[in-house]
């Protein structure tokens, strides 16, 4: 079969799958369609809620920026991060150097 | 005489002649440009395709140059070949498809995308040369015509890197990869110079046959390890690759991961097929293993901090080089005990190699999806962008089945790839799965991030009058789409007919000196 696949330790169809999202899709726009419909449209009731505030009619304002996300982790893994940072100095002489010494590591490596 | 036996040198012809031609094509006008542009690239990939189906039932093709018949390999009196001959087998002619399909796409994406800018007669030429280069590496069975090939794309990587010569970063990033590169190319041809010194032949088959376990031997193995693993993005000697990938125009970035493929693919034919006296099951193994796993995850902890959107590819890439490292190192792990080989080496060969085609077609997705947002919104400042899938939605929509697939998310192919590589890992050490799955995790994590920032929120006001690519350009982003959506819907077919092809023509050692050598 096209769609399917055995590995020596599973099986793989993926055709189970997409009937595992459809019919998951179902229940979920089932309870979707559950909700309340009647709230007044062009209202308040209609608005986002934005903590409160007025929203700006630009959405630069408002829009989380790419180099916010997951600043938990950046701050919580920071030691790593710079020393990382300071791997990739971005100076041509030390990547030269970093690719001459893993020549002789894995040298030393293959012959002894 | 039928034409269907010299596919192997239309192969590397149709490219080469086209980057000759272009300087006097291109001078005929925008449309004649195009039109030989596209033809070219096409009739490379229909020999491409076929090629790859020639090799189906397991048939090695072997094409020898300038000789009196291109299937003799050997002239009588000869004990070993000595002209330019191509060997193609069921692992070459894989990457052969995946370098003619990327390449393909690419030409497809850049006919609009590089029409803002001039330079057009050096842009086609470099990348036909680029073409020419990669598919000469998949299809070589010399290792000298490798080095070469390796340098003609090598060579005109470095011009397309830097094809926006006024730009400071373009520059700097073709002149740390010209630099380093330099460097690596010296020590893979005294590598080779040292094997030629010693057995007085360069073709991979005759070496392999002729090869011991020697200190001169295991010297040029380890340089040409460590040379072709820098070619292929292998932490800590990846430095090159996020300057180079965010510089180059997209629609080479999605050939420039098939040429880093087309290294990967001289690193295993190296390891399996001219070395496996010295590499089946330790060493060398384990240095893949470790080179792969400090790839995957430092890789992608560089890319999740990234806000510049080819610059965090770039160091995606070389975090899904590192899943190929570690699968094709478990395999070597099993290379020369059957037990090992049934147990897990074949399974970990064919997730890597699965993983090789998922790779090259998504990744090339992803970069082109880049290109586009590039195109439309003149930024690759993911700070900047924002609310774009209301205006883009056709690249919105290819960008989320990319960046599922990239992530291993079922029921895409990067999903039964990954897994693949997981289960057969997991044989080796627990640990090795575990740090794959975090990877994949964060790789998930990074690019929810990509989509959030680019395509969703409020629309922006800058923004507004952005609208959805030209066809060209969407053209080039369907076809990686449909072959991952083939790839995630027929996995079964693809398995029988190319993985496990590819990955019995690897254990076939014996096999691939046969072909060249005969019975001898």
């Amino acid at each position: 079969m096209w769609n399917q696949l055995d590995t020596g330790f599973g099986h793989w169809n993926v055709f189970v799958w997409l009937c595992f999202f459809f019919i998951v899709s179902g229940f979920v726009l089932w309870i979707r369609s559950l909700g309340r419909m009647d709230y007044k449209r062009s209202t308040d009731q209609d608005e986002i809620y934005w903590s409160g505030n007025e929203v700006p009619d630009d959405g630069a304002k408002i829009s989380v920026p790419a180099s916010s996300s997951y600043w938990g982790f950046r701050v919580a893994m920071e030691p790593l991060y710079a020393l990382l940072n300071r791997f990739h100095s971005g100076n041509a002489s030390d990547y030269a150097g970093y690719f001459v010494v893993t020549v002789a590591l894995i040298g030393l490596l293959v012959l002894f | 005489m039928n034409w269907h036996d010299h596919l192997p040198a239309f192969l590397v012809m149709i490219p080469l002649l086209g980057a000759f031609l272009t300087p006097f094509v291109a001078s005929w006008g925008k449309l004649v440009r195009n039109v030989f542009f596209v033809l070219f690239m096409a009739l490379t990939l229909v020999v491409g395709i076929s090629l790859c189906t020639a090799t189906f039932d397991g048939r090695v093709l072997v094409y020898v140059m300038g000789g009196e018949s291109f299937s003799l390999t050997l002239p009588s009196g000869m004990s070993y070949p000595i002209r330019i001959l191509f060997e193609i087998d069921g692992f070459g002619s894989l990457l052969i498809l995946c370098i003619s399909i990327a390449a393909f796409a690419g030409a497809l994406f850049s006919i609009n995308y590089m029409d803002r800018f001039s330079g057009w007669k050096r842009f086609m030429s470099l990348y036909f040369l680029m073409t020419a280069g990669a598919l000469g590496m998949s299809a070589t069975g010399d290792l000298f015509n490798f080095f070469v090939f390796v340098e003609i794309s090598s060579i005109a990587s470095f011009g397309l890197i830097a094809f926006w010569r006024d730009k400071p970063e373009s520059l700097e990033a073709s002149f740390k990869y010209m630099l380093i590169s330099q460097v690596a190319a010296m020590l893979l041809l005294l590598a080779i110079g040292s094997l030629y010194g010693k057995y007085n032949a360069l073709n991979m088959g005759a070496l392999a046959s002729m090869l011991r376990a020697g200190t001169l031997e295991r010297i040029s193995l380890a340089l040409i390890v460590s040379v072709l693993a820098f070619k292929c993005g292998a932490f800590p000697m990846h430095t090159w690759m996020p300057d180079a990938y965010a510089e180059t125009p997209s629609g080479v970035t999605c050939l420039l991961v098939t040429v880093s493929q087309a290294s990967f693919y001289g690193l295993i034919r190296v390891c399996y097929s001219i070395f496996p006296a010295l590499t089946q099951g330790g060493t060398v193994g384990w240095i893949l293993i470790v080179l792969g796993c400090m790839s995957m995850f430092f890789g992608v902890l560089m890319a999740v901090v990234q806000h510049e959107i080819k610059r965090l590819m770039g160091y995606h890439s070389i975090s899904q080089v590192g899943y190929m490292l570690l699968a094709l190192g478990v395999g070597l792990l099993a290379l020369g005990n059957r037990n090992d080989i049934a147990a897990y080496g074949l399974t970990a060969m064919k997730g890597g190699l699965f993983h090789v085609m998922n790779y090259s077609f998504y990744k090339g997705l992803l970069f082109l999806c880049a290109g586009a947002l590039y195109y439309a919104t003149g930024t690759r400042d993911l700070d900047k962008m924002g609310g774009l899938a209301r205006n883009m939605p056709w690249t919105a929509g290819m960008f989320v089945i990319a960046a599922a697939a990239i992530s291993g998310l079922p029921p895409f192919n990067g999903f039964v790839s990954k897994w693949m590589i997981y289960e057969s890992s997991f044989v080796v050490h627990p640990l090795l799965p575990a740090l794959a799955m975090i990877t994949s995790v964060l790789t998930l994590a990074s690019f929810v991030k990509v989509f959030q920032a680019a395509f969703l929120g409020p629309a922006k006001e800058k923004f507004v009058a952005v609208r959805e690519v030209p066809y060209g350009m969407l053209a080039g982003m369907a076809i990686l789409t449909v072959m991952t959506l083939l790839l995630t819907l027929f996995p079964g077919w693809f398995m029988g007919n190319l993985f496990e092809n590819a990955a019995r023509a690897l254990l076939d050692h014996q096999g691939y000196i046969r072909a060249v050598m005969g019975g001898i």
